[in-house]
């Protein structure tokens, strides 16, 4: 059941093929012989996903379902609030997080039929793009064990990639959802800015903050977000904007839209091999029909400024009392990122949130004038070896952060929708990867695109050698 | 410079540094929610569903 995808599953568990029982004990297996040595989980809720499965099984007998995720395995980044279960949030404290209400995304997931395996690893307070944890074990890479995950979503990225679940929820501030699914090999979606709730969800940043689903195929991913998608009145960031079927827009074809290869910025100074894949896959959707250009795009570098003005100042009011109270259970680097939010005046704040809006328009004004998508690395090289990740001084590992997440954080500042699609390997088996990315609440044409891209190619069915 | 305490100075002075050169010129009315507007003003219709 491994190589399988959402659809595939639920198409065999509408036909009797399998039963809900059956796959969640699937799941269960492979995450007790496995995870042992991956850690992308922090809690398995073994006892809940089978009672829940037993009852999704008694409701498929009696003919009804409950929606077309009726029966199918899921699992949750540890900052999502799921009633009955902790939320570490990655820290050491077991139940770091609560909310008044259940995680708006997991309760929509649950009544369309899904279950709860359990809680993903990540890494702590989701600040680090590698996937490390002190407290609950370094995620490691399923394709090359010693290696970077991808963070924060980092148990989210692997357990797609390890045949643990068959789609998992991420969250992303600056590209935690896109990065361990670039380096795991898995697709990875950050829909636009209040495209789904983040109610429920420990924020990091709310200015900042997104939420999406990580799984095998963008086809799957297109049918998580159509079910977590749409206006939520329990978080007042979430748009009231209509949720378009984006399943069935999956199919339209891609020719004659415009995608963008910038010229400036996104392939400085990343690996040959990611270049070159990159850029085939631009190829490809070239050969699909697409026209494909050359774009110059506005210098990334002040969006980056930005963003760190304004998550950094988010993240220290959010995190004041662990990092006042109990500063020696962070990470050093974590520690160190969490107190420049403490120094950022007010002033400096404001300013960036009001040039995040002007800089935002110019984007889009200036960008989607000639293009209806861009096409861009997602990691300037295959997952990093962990000790590598986390070698040298407080200093050099936080810097390390910001050359790794470069490509993705734009975006974030920008709200736009980004998604991740694997598209090959380096020579020694580590997954490369390409971000789409579309305009504000056009998931469907950046789906579109990815979807295209797989049905033209055969990564995405190839699994990690474990 | 791993003296955390320099380190953060000089974090914090980089990004003003970086603010205050880029918001020089800054309309009087650019609000925080400009960018919500930005999103928006740009989307396409959705298609609704049935």
């Amino acid at each position: 059941m491994t190589d399988w995808t959402i659809q595939t599953l639920a198409r065999a568990m509408a036909a009797r093929k399998i039963s809900p029982v059956e796959a969640v004990q699937t799941c269960l297996d492979r995450i007790a012989r496995l995870d042992g040595r991956v850690h992308a989980f922090i809690t398995v809720d073994a006892e809940g996903a089978l009672a829940t499965a037993r009852a999704l099984e008694d409701e498929l007998a009696a003919g009804q379902s409950r929606g077309p995720l009726h029966g199918v395995p899921l699992a949750y980044k540890d900052l999502c609030h799921v009633p009955g279960l902790p939320t570490s949030c990655g820290t050491k404290t077991r139940e770091y997080f609560t909310s008044p209400t259940e995680c708006t995304a997991v309760a929509r997931l649950r009544a369309a039929g899904a279950v709860t395996l359990g809680k993903l690893n990540m890494t702590e307070l989701a600040m680090g793009p590698f996937g490390d944890n002190a407290h609950h074990g370094d995620v490691q890479n399923p394709w090359k064990f010693g290696h970077c995950s991808g963070g924060s979503s980092s148990g989210s990225g692997a357990a797609v990639a390890a045949g643990f679940a068959l789609g998992t929820l991420g969250s992303d501030t600056g590209g935690s959802i896109r990065l361990p699914a670039a380096c795991c090999g898995v697709v990875g979606l950050k829909p636009t800015y209040g495209r789904v709730s983040r109610a429920g969800v420990m924020p990091l940043s709310w200015s900042m903050d997104h939420l999406g689903p990580l799984t095998r195929t963008v086809a799957d991913a297109a049918l998580l977000l159509e079910v977590v998608a749409g206006y939520d009145p329990h978080d007042a960031t979430s748009s009231r904007r209509g949720v378009p079927y984006y399943q069935r827009l999956l199919e339209s074809p891609i020719g004659g839209l415009r995608v963008g290869v910038p010229e400036n910025f996104y392939f400085d100074g990343i690996t040959p091999e990611m270049d070159a894949a990159v850029r085939a896959a631009a190829e490809i959707l070239g050969g699909l029909g697409a026209l494909v250009s050359p774009i110059r795009v506005p210098d990334p570098r002040t969006l980056t400024d930005i963003g760190n003005v304004i998550s950094r100042s988010e993240s220290a009011v959010l995190h004041a009392r662990l990092a006042r109270d109990r500063p020696h259970e962070l990470q050093p680097a974590v520690r160190a990122r969490l107190e420049i939010g403490f120094h950022i005046s007010a002033h400096d704040y404001l300013q960036a949130l009001r040039l995040r809006s002007r800089l935002a328009r110019e984007f889009i004004a200036e960008v989607f004038a000639e293009v209806d998508a861009l096409v861009v690395p997602v990691i300037p090289e295959p997952a990093p070896a962990l000790e590598t990740a986390k070698s040298g001084s407080v200093d050099d590992v936080v810097a390390r952060m910001g050359r790794f997440s470069r490509l993705t954080r734009p975006f974030n500042v920008l709200g736009l929708p980004a998604l991740t699609v694997p598209c090959g390997f380096s020579s020694d088996r580590r997954p490369l990867a390409l971000q789409i990315v579309g305009r504000a609440f056009d998931e469907a044409t950046t789906l579109r695109l990815g979807h295209a891209y797989q049905q033209a190619t055969a990564w995405h069915h190839e699994g990690p050698p474990l | 410079m791993h003296d955390p305490e320099k380190r953060v100075s000089a974090d914090v002075a980089g990004l003003a540094a970086a603010i205050e050169r880029m918001a020089a010129d800054l309309a009087i009315g650019e609000e925080p929610a400009g960018f919500v507007l930005a999103l928006d003003g740009d989307a396409k219709p959705a298609e609704p569903r049935d």
